[in-house]
Parts: structure tokens; C-alpha cells; sequence
């Protein structure tokens, strides 16, 4: 018997979090990736280049995260745990580089979740999108996020 | 030209991304991922939660591949050139893989002083699969 996804979360806008991005945070990331750019690691190659600073690789944003919500709930409230899901797709935009020391207020949206028989059982997939704006509130980069959930 | 590594006026429909190789893949590599990303997913750590869930046992995080991805592109572009970025996750990741990343350029486009270059990209296991399959947009300086 598949369990029921709660298709009710479509639309449903989650409040708004801010993050602020620390210098370490996007050497962490970057090491963790293996990529030793000198843009994300030096920060003397940062302070003299066009950006004044270290700037953050394009998937970091994956990162933020509401740390005061309880990511676990989500999932409940789906109908679900984190047992089931896969990461299906992922896309980001990026009007401009993220940077240490910057505070981003992100939004999350619930844009779709929809149902599709995959190789392996039925599925359903849930498309997540949040906002990430600077201090002056101009966009400076969106992630979108399909998540599956083996049903 | 401060950031980017390649001139627009340079790029070429056709032209193909030096290949990134990662890998293999180690426990350890996953473990400093999910302290990186805060993703600790015990998927990705513990083999005996990974068999329980049917997953057949610990698999990488996609967003290490897609991270990987990203690497291939800005060894080639430059860091802070990615304008997007979008890939679906065609197979797991396992450990001892070895994850080779690939582009090609599929099209070129200037408006408003902005020159835009459109990449195929995609990431493939040691048995050629592709695990990881995307776009990404880039922005290049012009020559003067």
C-alpha cells in the first residue's frame, strides 16, 4: 500500500528566514568539494578581485537553511520521511556571487508536487523554490528543488 | 578580464569543457559534504539505514555531483561567471565510483551588453552512465 502525499502543501509559503554567509563556511564548502579555486579559499585573491571578497561556488546557496524550523516537520507534514525521498533535480540562479559577511533573507515556496509511476514504484515529486535576497531586498539568486518521494 | 578565463569572442558552438575527474568516492568525502552542506541525511553515512530504506547501501549526495558539475564549468569559465545552473540526478552515486564532469557549448547569445553562453553538461560513472544530466549559463567578457 503506497502512502498518501499531502498534495494540500501546494502553495504553501514557509517564512521568511535570513542567513548570513561566514568566510569559513564557503572554504568549508569548497574543500568539501574538493575545488580549490582561489576565489572561494584566498582571501587576498577576494579583496583584489572585481568582488572585494572571497565569493561563494554556485551550489552553495544549498546551505541555507531555517535553522530555527524543524526540517523533520516538512516531511511529516508531507506524509513522508527522510527514509523515502531522493534528490530528483536542482537549479539555481545567480544574479550575483554570494558573499561572507552578507545577510540574505530567503523565501520558500511549495510550487508543485505531482505523481509519476518510476522504474523502481510509484513516485511523487515536490518543487520547492526560495528566494535569496540581499539587505536592499533585490533577488540576487533563486534555487529551485524537486524532491521525490519513493511512495 | 579580472574573473573569467575565457573570452566570449572565443567560445565556439561545439567546443568542448576539459574534463573534471573526481573520485573515487570515499565515506569521508560524504561525511565532510554533509558537515559542509548541513545535508546529514544518514543515507549518505550509515550503510545499514541506506540498506533498510532499500537503497542497497550508502550513495552519494546528488548536490556533491552537482557541485562537482559546477567545478568543471568554472575551472573552465571562472569563478563567479555561472549565471544558472540546473541538473536532474540520473543515477546514484556509490562509493569507489570515480564521477567525470563534461560540457559542451550549445549556444551563444548578446543583449545589452551581456553575452550569454548556454552549456550542456553532465557528470558520468566509471561504467560511462550518466549520473548527472543539466544546463548551465554562463557570462563572458567581450573583447574590446
Amino acid at each position: 500500500m503506497p502512502i498518501q502525499i499531502n498534495k494540500s502543501l501546494i502553495g504553501k509559503e514557509y517564512p521568511p528566514y535570513a542567513v548570513t554567509v561566514e568566510r569559513g563556511k564557503i572554504k568549508e564548502f569548497a574543500r568539501a568539494l574538493g575545488d580549490a579555486n582561489p576565489l572561494y579559499l584566498d582571501d587576498r585573491v577576494g579583496a583584489a578581485s572585481e568582488w572585494g571578497d572571497l565569493i561563494a561556488p554556485p551550489t552553495f546557496s544549498v546551505t541555507f537553511r531555517d535553522e530555527t524550523a524543524d526540517t523533520a516537520a516538512f516531511l511529516r507534514e508531507l506524509g513522508t520521511d527522510i527514509s523515502r525521498i531522493l534528490h530528483g533535480e536542482q537549479e539555481f540562479e545567480l544574479f550575483r556571487p554570494l558573499q561572507p559577511g552578507q545577510t540574505y533573507l530567503c523565501r520558500s515556496k511549495v510550487i508543485d508536487i505531482y505523481e509519476k509511476a518510476g522504474r523502481s514504484g510509484p513516485m511523487a515529486f515536490v518543487v520547492r523554490e526560495t528566494s535569496i535576497a540581499d539587505r536592499t531586498n533585490e533577488i540576487v539568486a533563486t534555487m529551485r528543488h524537486i524532491t521525490i518521494v519513493r511512495l | 578580464m579580472k574573473y573569467a578565463k575565457v573570452y566570449f569572442d572565443d567560445v565556439t558552438v561545439g567546443d568542448e569543457l576539459p574534463a573534471l575527474v573526481k573520485g573515487p568516492i570515499q565515506q569521508i568525502q560524504l561525511t565532510r559534504y554533509a558537515g559542509a552542506s548541513g545535508d546529514f541525511n544518514p543515507i549518505h553515512q550509515d550503510d545499514e539505514f541506506a540498506r533498510a530504506a532499500g537503497m542497497g547501501g550508502v550513495f552519494a549526495h546528488g548536490m556533491l555531483s552537482m557541485g562537482f558539475v559546477g567545478q568543471a564549468v568554472t575551472d573552465w569559465s571562472g569563478a563567479g561567471t555561472v549565471r544558472k545552473l540546473g541538473v536532474r540526478f540520473a543515477a546514484l552515486v556509490r562509493l569507489k565510483d570515480v564521477v567525470t564532469c563534461r560540457g559542451r557549448v550549445i549556444a551563444k547569445s548578446s543583449k545589452d551588453d551581456v553575452n550569454l553562453v548556454e552549456l550542456e553538461v553532465w557528470a558520468e560513472n566509471q561504467r560511462a552512465e550518466k549520473v548527472v544530466a543539466g544546463r548551465a549559463t554562463i557570462a563572458l567578457p567581450a573583447r574590446d
